[in-house]
């Protein structure tokens, strides 16, 4: 059981890790297109097209369907309810990569809150 | 300006987003389970898994609900901020193990609630954090 946890972990901050990573992607081409919200229904479009012919969105693709792929094999190993609490991990990366790679500022309220997810992860395996 | 105000159309949508979130997982969990005497113990035994699983229409389900999520979820990003939107429709923290108890008749501890609790709590204030960061750099 033990050993068993420990897999559906790993696995669990691989999915986490490929979202994140295809997060990363989608802001990064997002960015580089400098589109600012707008009604305009041609404006919308164009954005549209050109992030779909954006190398960068596909990246991204790739790494959302292995991500599903290894969230398919965690659910067919661990019980729905730990493995959805267990994938708010993506929180976490998504805070060291905003912080890390994109030079995010944070606040304090936001290192509380991921310190609180990283507490209930931890909470929920022991459970 | 903020786009604050959260009307009883949007608190429905949020509220519609949080059951189609639990609906996919379901979707998700059903399409692994259908598939559960093959046992994945290798890459191999992964593939085979996989595959198997790209035929149930659980799956399909499923990806279809993400993909009316979305566009429920770009109608109230539309309408609302994210740092709103997102400690409502982190409820689906809530859902997803209710509806595992109901339709899945997994048990959940004490413990495990209060670490969900935990969680839900931080969710909520990792994205308040992100309205304080906009509203400083205003």
């Amino acid at each position: 059981m033990k050993e068993g946890l420990l897999i559906v972990l790993s696995l669990i901050a691989l999915t986490s890790l490929c979202d994140t990573i295809n997060q990363l992607f989608l802001k990064s081409a997002i960015n580089s297109l400098n589109f600012t919200p707008t009604f305009n229904i041609i404006k919308i479009f164009k954005f549209i097209f050109q992030l779909v012919i954006n190398p960068r969105l596909w990246l991204g693709f790739v790494f959302s369907v292995i991500s599903l792929c290894i969230w398919l094999l965690v659910l067919s190993k661990a019980e729905l309810n730990f493995a959805f609490s267990a994938d708010s991990m993506h929180y976490i990366f998504i805070a060291l990569a905003s912080r890390l790679i994109l030079k995010e500022r944070f606040s304090s309220l936001r290192w509380l809150g991921t310190g609180l997810i990283i507490s209930g992860i931890v909470i929920v395996s022991l459970s | 300006m903020f786009k604050k105000k959260v009307t009883l159309k949007i608190l429905l949508l949020l509220i519609a987003s949080d059951i189609l979130e639990t609906a996919i997982q379901f979707f998700f969990k059903k399409s692994a389970l259908a598939q559960a005497d093959l046992v994945v113990a290798d890459p191999a035994g992964a593939a085979v898994f996989l595959k198997a699983v790209f035929f149930s229409p659980f799956l399909w389900a499923g990806l279809f609900t993400v993909a009316a999520v979305f566009i429920i979820w770009s109608t109230i990003l539309s309408k609302i901020d994210l740092s709103v939107a997102v400690p409502i429709a982190s409820f689906s923290y809530i859902f997803v193990p209710i509806a595992s108890i109901i339709f899945l008749h997994e048990k959940i501890t004490i413990l495990r609630w209060a670490g969900i609790l935990f969680i839900l709590i931080g969710v909520i204030l990792v994205s308040l954090s992100s309205k304080e960061r906009i509203a400083q750099a205003k």
